[in-house]
């Protein structure tokens, strides 16, 4: 994949803006869900609203490392375009009955500890593991969520929001990709000896302690929704593809990690991986909700109003 | 001696005429009386004195600079009532200077400048105004012109698209509408630079709710004010050393800011933790801390001075929003986290309209050169005050002159004193032109240019001291005495001279 003009890209993004009161949320179809539908699409559309919220945060993060000033305005742009996209999905579920006038949807315990996380070490996560992990968050779960969601909602302004919501997100993987290839620069091994020296950096180790079983668990949440797990190993295939299509993307040391661990991640058979990670799930679920950390305040950013 | 009203000798050929009437245009003429040049103009395009703080009124509006160093020398005045007074305060002494100094008899107001081009034959520059009161245009002589508009002279809305959109009411900080009750309206204020962290803590009072929209935080300290004692206004009154100490003590505090401020100096990492610990005192919750922390080394921008800033934000009735502005609509700003937020009334506090730098109106030297087209690639002057070219120019505020931690008069001042230097060549000598040398600008500008790539303003970050190429024509890379050292000698040699 041939690196895109970052700087025409910018623009890009800027011309491309739209907002919530784009929409008529009142307009005809919200009925259009089934009460069959409604309880599972509710856990579905949180899930899938928290992951554009964490992503948001991570790029965010990126936007404080990013090497150059057009690369920190991009990912200031997409900061702020993840937010829309949870701030959407929240009108969605309003729309659908599924949140009073100024309620959130409760993030699971696994998401408190992500966010917590986020919180305290986002803006110290090296700019390289973020830069490849937030894209292949994008291709898999965001990916695989929203295709799913279209296939089985037939409410036309759902169709409506995905379009944009689509739109925005092939441009995050246009830049995401693309950062992916830069970070393929330069000598493999100094990339891989500095790649195993932050991994050995404690806050990356409690990191991925309360990643995996986030990742794990939102895995089967969807298989539980009647997703089928070809379309997972489909997406996880594509990150496959398109990150490392170059010599250049393929060196990027982090793209080899997260790849091996998306694909494991994916596949239930691998008992090595699963068992310590299900247990992390079930203890995670079992943290008394007083003891879970108190939301940031990054968190009070959400809305589903269109005006404010 | 001539006729003491200005409009009997408009029509003469005048000696000097100074465009402005701010603190740089009237003490010009106060440097003027006292060097007996008294055959000069001052053209003001508003109806009063007080240049940028006639205009800036807001609520809040004050100095950043102790008013006990932000004044002239040779009018000290000993009724300051605060540390840092208010833009009121420094209206009425700039308008005490008037009277004090009998300056009334120079001032033309209600005069706008168009342009101004110097006549290669009679070494006259010819000014053509308009005159707002009777609505005619004029055309004026004099041997010198001193362009003293200041670089603050037109507001600057900021490029958001669908500006004209927004059909609520639109005010600019520098453009204060005093007739608006905020009480029963929710406000939008666009910027953070050092006019908002003024308006916010007055505006939170009153405004029903206030929305900050903030592009890029700046460093903030915190501002030591304080009421004057009555006793020390006694003392600079009766022992008037005593407040020229002070100025001297303070003038010396804020060179030493410099070590911070302009290079990056053990200094400036102190300063920035203190500015840091300001903002980790004053705001506790970590996101916010996060949104307000600037990722810039101190001192690369304007530093905002003020302790009511921080507070402000956190009122119940207040927001701070981070996300870039996508638009803006009929009934307000839509901002690419997808919502749009409504006003009743959104306040402009995006600063001024500094462009290359030129004058407001055009000017032309020998051979119809025009400023305007030879500093679009960025301004340059002789130390500042002359371009070559442009003979019997002199230019306050000029390129390369501006502080960054220390009084903008004491720079102020010794253009002032150079000028008069000029200017008494000129008349004296009988010269049609008194022209910079090329060459010496050129080896003045490049070195400038070279210290000033050692200075934090040149150390990345994206500010109004830089052009869109990232040129400085707007700092001066030194301490104020380095500058006031520079100024002090008329450089005869670096001067070309014509003989009318």
């Amino acid at each position: 994949m041939a690196s895109i003009d970052l700087e025409k890209m910018r623009q890009k993004i800027k011309c491309t803006q739209w907002a919530l009161v784009d929409f008529d949320w009142e307009s005809p179809g919200a009925d259009k869900i089934t009460a069959e539908q409604w309880p599972k699409l509710k856990t579905f559309m949180a899930d899938l609203m928290w992951i554009e919220h964490v992503g948001a945060r991570g790029f965010a993060a990126l936007a404080k490392s990013a090497p150059t000033d057009n690369l920190r305005e991009i990912y200031t742009y997409f900061h702020a375009e993840e937010q829309r996209h949870a701030n959407a999905e929240m009108a969605l579920m309003k729309r659908w009955g599924m949140l009073d006038e100024n309620e959130s949807p409760v993030p699971s315990a696994n998401l408190r500890l992500v966010i917590e996380w986020l919180e305290r070490y986002a803006d110290d996560t090296p700019f390289n593991l973020l830069a490849t992990l937030i894209p292949m968050l994008e291709v898999t779960l965001d990916g695989a969520l929203c295709k799913y969601l279209l296939e089985t909602v037939e409410d036309p302004l759902c169709h409506e929001v995905f379009a944009k919501i689509n739109d925005d997100e092939s441009r995050h993987l246009g830049v995401g990709f693309s950062v992916m290839e830069m970070q393929g620069k330069g000598p493999h091994y100094i990339a891989f000896i500095e790649m195993l020296g932050r991994l050995l950096d404690p806050r990356m180790m409690a990191g991925a302690l309360v990643y995996f079983p986030l990742l794990s668990s939102m895995r089967d949440n969807l298989i539980a929704m009647g997703m089928q797990e070809e379309k997972l190993y489909k997406t996880m295939d594509k990150f496959k593809k398109i990150g490392g299509r170059t010599a250049q993307g393929r060196r990027n040391p982090w793209f080899q990690l997260l790849h091996y661990h998306g694909t494991i991640m994916v596949d239930r058979s691998n008992h090595f991986y699963h068992m310590p990670v299900d247990m992390l799930v079930a203890l995670s679920n079992k943290i008394p909700q007083r003891l879970l950390p108190s939301q940031p305040g990054w968190v009070a950013e959400l809305t589903h109003k269109p005006t404010a | 001696m001539n006729d003491p009203t200005i409009n009997n000798r408009i029509n003469q050929t005048l000696d000097v005429i100074i465009i402005g009437a701010g603190f740089s245009g009237l003490g010009m003429a106060i440097q003027l009386q006292q060097a007996n040049i008294n055959n000069i103009a001052i053209l003001e395009r508003d109806k009063e004195v007080g240049g940028c703080w006639r205009d800036n009124q807001y609520p809040g509006a004050a100095c950043d600079i102790p008013s006990n160093l932000y004044s002239f020398s040779f009018a000290p005045n000993p009724n300051w009532s605060r540390a840092y007074s208010s833009s009121h305060e420094i209206l009425n002494y700039i308008k005490s200077l008037v009277s004090d100094f009998a300056l009334q008899r120079y001032i033309r107001f209600n005069t706008n400048v168009n342009d101004i081009t110097f006549d290669d034959n009679t070494g006259l520059w010819i000014i053509k105004t308009d005159t707002k009161k009777i609505g005619s245009s004029e055309t004026l002589k004099a041997r010198s012109v001193v362009i003293a508009s200041g670089p603050l002279a037109n507001c600057s809305f900021p490029n958001i698209p669908g500006l004209e959109e927004y059909k609520g009411h639109k005010i600019h900080s520098a453009r204060w509408d005093h007739e608006v009750d905020f009480s029963d309206k929710k406000v939008a204020l666009v910027g953070t630079g050092a006019s908002a962290v003024q308006i916010i803590p007055e505006l939170v009072q009153t405004a029903k709710h206030l929305t900050v929209f903030q592009r890029t935080p700046a460093w903030v300290l915190p501002r030591l004010d304080a009421e004057t004692p009555p006793w020390i206004s006694t003392l600079f009154r009766k022992i008037p050393g005593t407040q020229k100490l002070t100025r001297q003590a303070l003038f010396a505090l804020h060179e030493v800011g410099a070590l911070g401020l302009i290079w990056n100096s053990p200094l400036t990492s102190i300063m920035q933790r203190v500015a840091l610990k300001h903002l980790q005192h004053q705001v506790k919750d970590s996101w916010m801390q996060r949104q307000l922390t600037p990722n810039f080394r101190i001192g690369c921008k304007r530093v905002l001075m003020s302790s009511e800033y921080y507070p402000a934000l956190q009122q119940p009735n207040c927001k701070l929003i981070t996300w870039p502005i996508a638009k803006m609509s009929e009934k307000g700003i839509r901002c690419v986290e997808g919502i749009e937020h409504q006003f009743d009334c959104i306040v402009f506090a995006t600063g001024f309209d500094i462009g290359t730098q030129t004058a407001p109106f055009s000017v032309k030297g020998v051979g119809g050169r025009d400023l305007g087209e030879d500093w679009k690639r960025g301004a340059q002057a002789y130390k500042s005050i002359n371009v070559s070219g442009y003979p019997n120019l002199f230019l306050t505020f000029g390129p390369n002159s501006g502080p960054g931690h220390n009084s903008a008069l004491v720079y102020v001042e010794s253009q002032l004193h150079y000028a008069v230097q000029g200017i008494q060549r000129i008349l004296n000598e009988g010269l049609a032109r008194l022209d910079v040398r090329e060459r010496a600008q050129e080896k003045y500008n490049i070195q400038i240019q070279k210290r000033l790539t050692k200075t934090n303003w040149n150390s990345g970050c994206k500010s109004w001291y830089l052009t869109k190429d990232g040129f400085n024509a707007t700092m001066f890379p030194g301490f104020a005495t380095q500058y006031s050292a520079q100024m002090r000698q008329f450089e005869d040699k670096d001067y070309l001279r014509v003989s009318v």
